[in-house]
């Protein structure tokens, strides 16, 4: 029976909707930005970024919003940009006017824009980067491009519903050589269904001579990944296809590795190859756990200790934006938090060859009363040889990196407030 | 003033909650207001689910014919586990008011509560409730009653606890047509102990029906059954505010409190009186509850008999307070450490056990799966009372081994008959009988072991007859039957909490299914795990989880630190609920997976 008249009291508070609470009165400034564009020709079969085909052309309403959004931080870019990356979608569908605006808006607002040590990314589809596009991103200090190459077979390129034929990729980079980009990176995808280790010597084959003829400094080389949501994922629930071995895919790993060390692009992040200096610093701000802004529906930023994602939604975003005078409704929001913060640290920090500051790590732990916790999955990894200490950085050993996330589940889970 | 004993029983969600609500509103006993709240539900958990766990007694005042009366309701569960608890305070009533939804109509769990009321010769009024919905369908619904139980539907109120239609005239009715409380028999207390609970702050609260004599404040008053003594500190009635009163006499129903500890000193069925002017017998009493469930607890962190386990220890004994009917021993196991074997009444008492233990005990716990008590008899002639297939001693000891055997009680509509025959012949049930209760429902009795019907055989039911078949049990007695026992092996290391008793004919399958499910759950480790099920020594399935080349995420960049995150997170916490047998780490839900039946 109830002598509890039980009023009703909601527990947890109210959410910021929008970026302005994390992004207004930071502590600035922030050296790295993001942008996102999400528009595309054709949706990908395996793709799970917030991207579309853009039948009702609101390229302008979009550089309208985003403008807005760049303006609202204009004060935590006072200290200047280090690294810009635009991803998407496919940042080269954008019309080159529209381009122009963007970077004039940039140049306006960030002092020195672009100053002498940055690193501005644009991501391009072989067949949408024309050289016009290319040249009006030159001008504006655009001095990186990511192409998206995949494969160079006909057959797994179609598997994948991509649309491009091999040949084009060759061309995209001489043009965007041609146009003054200095620096170019391919991506590509192995453990395709139907791929035999032949099929991918012969793409790693082509993308080496890439990279010994100077077209490209840097690959990312991708495990085809079945993202819930994606057409490549019902696909293969549907048993069109059935997905590769780990076996092979491992094998397929360690064959990337061993062939593109052998022409200079070292990994230096598990998927992730460069020439030495070519790395890519802006990705680099993210595994480090460094702050960078974020524009663009679905981009996600990381500033002050806060993390979100603005709303994955074009339509919603331009009218949050508009509303608020640049502040995106926002979404997966996380406010300051130093056990996450280290777990994070962790999680990104072992993906690459710098690994992690040991120290640092400690004196995290220590804070949160976990050191010891801490300190005892870090020998028992040692013992096995997953992990390594070398000049007071922790990470991981070599053949690990196939291992990266258990032994990171682990770690994580010894950063536990008052563990010990 | 005349006094009337009632209760009001129904099947889950006829309507129980809100009529009573409603009834003490109608009798002024509630405001508007207070009247949201659901007055005779406790605890969040129950109201979350929707079902009253304990039962407890509101009196309130209604005039009819120019005379008062004095309304005394008792509060009873609604649900096939609580059985028990509905027999108890039915016991402290004349009469019972028999709720069946008139969207619904008569289930099973109608016709098992009606049967408990009649068979303690309660008079009883059918109510058909929810007749403010378009759907409602009196009529029928009175016909229904009538032929499955035997009322005449003429008889039948039809009122809306919603809207309070025909509230009125249920209370006239409870007054005019429920018998008084039996005359007194003797001059001696003599008082039913019909339930009781723990109260943070007050301990230990009694509710009691007085059938003879007087009890007064301050009197010392023995349990009759126990033996013990205790001074009354306080006599009360909910009306439903808790009000005190200086004494109850002959037909009342109330709280007492006399600074008792724990709930284990009370008995429930034993009979108060005065300590030196003590009846001569007791009242009749009632059964103990009889645990028929039981699985076991273990702390999720860690196998050492160590700070988990006396925080487990805590959490299980606070939650005993609370309940008597829940029983728990500590336990050892090989492969899970130390943990307790805790008995239930039932399925859903497990789950909300389990829940509570969760939420208000604040330790995470690997739940083993559920076992029915079985009874050994072994060849010295010995019987002996067996709770884990685990402690089975070697197949040739055995003289026989019996399960409980359930007389079930199902309501289905009559087109899923031919879908349900399967579904009960395949678990070993006996088709027993078969009544039409209306031109579309059925009704059909099963004789069935309880360890059929402890695994998802209700969900099964349910889905089967989307939704609309309902189901109630009650064990009837022990059977010998060709049962094994199957043993699990892991990576060549016999996993205790894995072991199941079968019947002979269908162990092979699911010692086949058990595997394949293991095989889905276990993660694959870095060498190959072999998985075999026995049967006295001999292999009769087999399994291969193959080991694992490679466990990372391709692409992690600045968007996906939140998602990933969470994963590698999810990935540790559920592995938080493994326990590492060997060098195999198996999950919790692992051990759940030996109750799939394969269907
Ligand atoms: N429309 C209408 N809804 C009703 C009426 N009576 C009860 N309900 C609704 O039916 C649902 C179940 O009612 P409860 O009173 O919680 O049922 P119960 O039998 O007490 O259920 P348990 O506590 O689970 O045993 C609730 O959503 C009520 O609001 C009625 O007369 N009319
Ligand atoms: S081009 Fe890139 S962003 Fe667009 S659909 Fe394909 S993979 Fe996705």
């Amino acid at each position: 029976m109830s002598h509890k008249q039980g009023i009703g009291i909601t527990v947890g508070g109210q959410r910021p909707a929008d970026t302005r609470q994390i992004l207004v009165g930071a502590p600035g400034p922030v050296h790295a930005l993001y942008i996102h564009v999400p528009f595309c020709a054709h949706k990908c079969h395996y793709c799970d970024f917030y991207s579309f085909v853009d039948n009702r052309d609101q390229q302008e309403a979009y550089t309208h919003a985003l403008l807005l959004e760049l303006r609202a931080v204009r004060d935590l870019l006072r200290g200047g940009l280090q690294t810009v990356f635009v991803g998407g979608g496919t940042p080269s569908l954008l019309r080159p006017q529209l381009w122009g605006r963007i970077l004039d808006e940039l140049h306006n607002l960030v002092p020195g824009f672009p100053e002498a040590g940055l690193e501005f990314t644009v991501e391009c589809n072989p067949e949408s980067a024309s050289a016009e596009t290319l040249k009006v991103l030159a001008s504006g200090g655009v001095n990186r491009v990511s192409m998206g190459a995949q494969s160079f077979n006909p057959s797994h390129l179609k598997t994948l519903e991509r649309l491009h034929q091999p040949a084009n990729v060759q061309r995209a980079l001489s043009v965007a050589a041609d146009a003054g980009i200095e620096r170019r990176n391919i991506d590509l995808i192995y453990a395709i269904p139907d791929q035999t280790i032949a099929d991918w010597r012969y793409d790693l084959h082509i993308a080496c001579d890439l990279a010994r003829t100077g077209l490209v400094d840097h690959i990312s080389a991708y495990a085809l990944t079945y993202e819930p949501n994606t057409a490549m994922t019902q696909r293969l629930k549907q048993g069109e296809f059935v997905a590769a071995e780990d076996s092979l895919e491992a094998d397929m790993y360690d064959t990337a590795v061993d062939s593109l060390s052998a022409v200079g692009l070292d990994r230096y992040e598990v998927s992730n190859f460069a020439r030495p200096g070519s790395e890519c610093r802006h990705n680099l701000v993210y595994w480090r756990c460094a702050q960078w802004l974020a524009a663009g529906p679905s981009a996600s930023g990381h500033v002050a200790g806060s993390r979100w994602k603005n709303v994955p939604k074009l339509g919603e975003w331009i009218e949050g934006v508009n509303r608020t005078g640049g502040f995106a409704p926002a979404i997966d929001i996380e406010l300051p938090d130093a056990e996450r913060s280290l777990r994070e640290r962790i999680m990104m920090g072992l993906r690459t060859r710098e690994g992690i500051d040991r120290h640092a790590l400690e004196l995290g732990a220590k804070e949160l009363n976990c050191a010891k916790a801490l300190d005892r999955e870090c020998t028992s990894l040692e013992a096995r040889g997953q992990i390594e200490t070398v000049d007071g950085r922790l990470r991981l050993c070599a053949p690990s990196f196939l291992w990266c996330d258990g032994i990171a589940a682990r770690l994580m889970d010894a950063i536990t407030r008052n563990a010990d | 003033m005349e006094i009337r004993n009632f209760s009001i029983i129904a099947h889950i969600d006829h309507g129980k909650s809100t009529l009573s609500d409603r009834l003490l509103q109608s009798t002024n006993a509630v405001s508007e207001r207070e009247a949201r709240q659901q007055f005779l539900d406790d605890m969040d958990l129950e109201r979350e689910r929707g079902i009253t766990i304990k039962a407890s007694a509101v009196t309130v005042r209604h005039a009819v014919d120019g005379v008062e009366y004095m309304l005394n309701f008792i509060d009873t569960p609604g649900h096939v586990d609580f059985t028990y608890e509905v027999s108890r305070a039915l016991t402290a009533c004349e009469g019972a008011v028999l709720v069946v939804d008139s969207t619904q109509g008569v289930e099973a769990q109608t016709i098992a509560n009606a049967y408990l009321a009649i068979n303690q010769d309660l008079e009883i009024i059918p109510v058909v409730n929810k007749i403010d919905l378009p759907s409602a369908q009196p009529d029928e619904v009175a016909m229904e009653i009538e032929q499955a139980l035997g009322f005449p539907a003429e008889d039948a109120i039809y009122c809306s606890a919603k809207t309070g239609q025909g509230i009125q005239e249920l209370l006239d009715r409870i007054c005019r047509q429920l018998p008084p409380p039996r005359a007194p028999q003797t001059k001696k207390l003599r008082a039913l102990i019909f339930d009781s609970h723990y109260d943070d702050y007050r301990g230990v609260v009694i509710y009691v029906r007085v059938f003879d004599g007087h009890l007064n404040h301050g009197d010392k008053v023995r349990m009759m059954g126990t033996g013990r003594t205790y001074i009354i500190t306080e006599l009360g009635k909910y009306t439903p505010k808790p009000e005190k009163v200086k004494s109850f006499g002959p037909g009342e129903t109330g709280y007492l409190i006399a600074s008792i500890k724990t709930l284990k000193d009370v008995r429930v069925g034993d009979t108060i009186t005065i300590d030196n002017d003590p009846a001569e017998e007791p009242l009749p009493g009632y059964e103990e509850p009889h645990q028929m469930v039981f699985c076991d607890f273990y702390p999720a962190t860690s196998t050492e008999k160590g700070s988990d386990f006396e925080e487990l220890r805590e959490a299980v004994e606070k939650l005993s307070l609370n309940d008597a009917s829940f029983t728990f021993h500590p336990v050892h196991s090989e492969a899970l450490g130390f943990g307790f074997r805790c008995g239930f009444l039932g399925l859903l008492h497990m789950d909300i056990i389990q829940e509570r233990l969760d939420r208000e005990g604040g330790v995470e716990v690997v739940q083993t799966a559920p076992t029915v008590t079985y009874e050994l008899k072994t060849r010295d002639g010995v019987v002996h009372e067996i709770t884990n297939p685990a402690d089975l001693p070697d197949g040739s000891l055995w003289e026989e081994l019996r399960e409980p055997i359930c007389k079930v009680e199902l309501i289905i509509p009559t087109d899923n008959v031919g879908d349900i025959m399967p579904l009960c012949l395949g678990r070993r049930g006996i088709y027993k009988q078969q009544q039409l209760i209306s031109e579309t429902r059925t009704m059909i009795d099963f004789e069935m072991p309880l360890a059929e019907i402890i695994y998802d055989f209700y969900d099964k039911l349910k889905s089967m007859t989307r939704g609309y078949g309902t189901m109630d049990y009650e064990i009837i007695r022990f059977q010998a039957d060709r049962l094994v026992k199957v043993d699990i092996l892991v990576n060549g290391d016999i996993v205790e909490a894995l072991s199941f008793i079968a019947h002979k004919d269908n162990a092979d399958k699911r010692g086949r299914v058990l595997l394949t499910r293991l095989k889905d759950q276990i993660d694959r480790h870095q060498f190959e795990i072999p998985l075999q099920a026995v049967i006295g020594g001999k292999v009769i399935a087999r399994e291969t989880i193959k080991s694992m080349r490679k466990n990372v995420t391709a692409k992690c960049y600045g968007g996906d630190v939140t998602r990933k995150r969470k994963l590698l997170e999810k990935q540790k916490k559920g592995k938080k609920k493994m326990k590492s047998i060997g060098s195999v780490e198996i999950p919790q839900e692992a051990f759940m997976a030996v109750l799939d039946q394969g269907e």
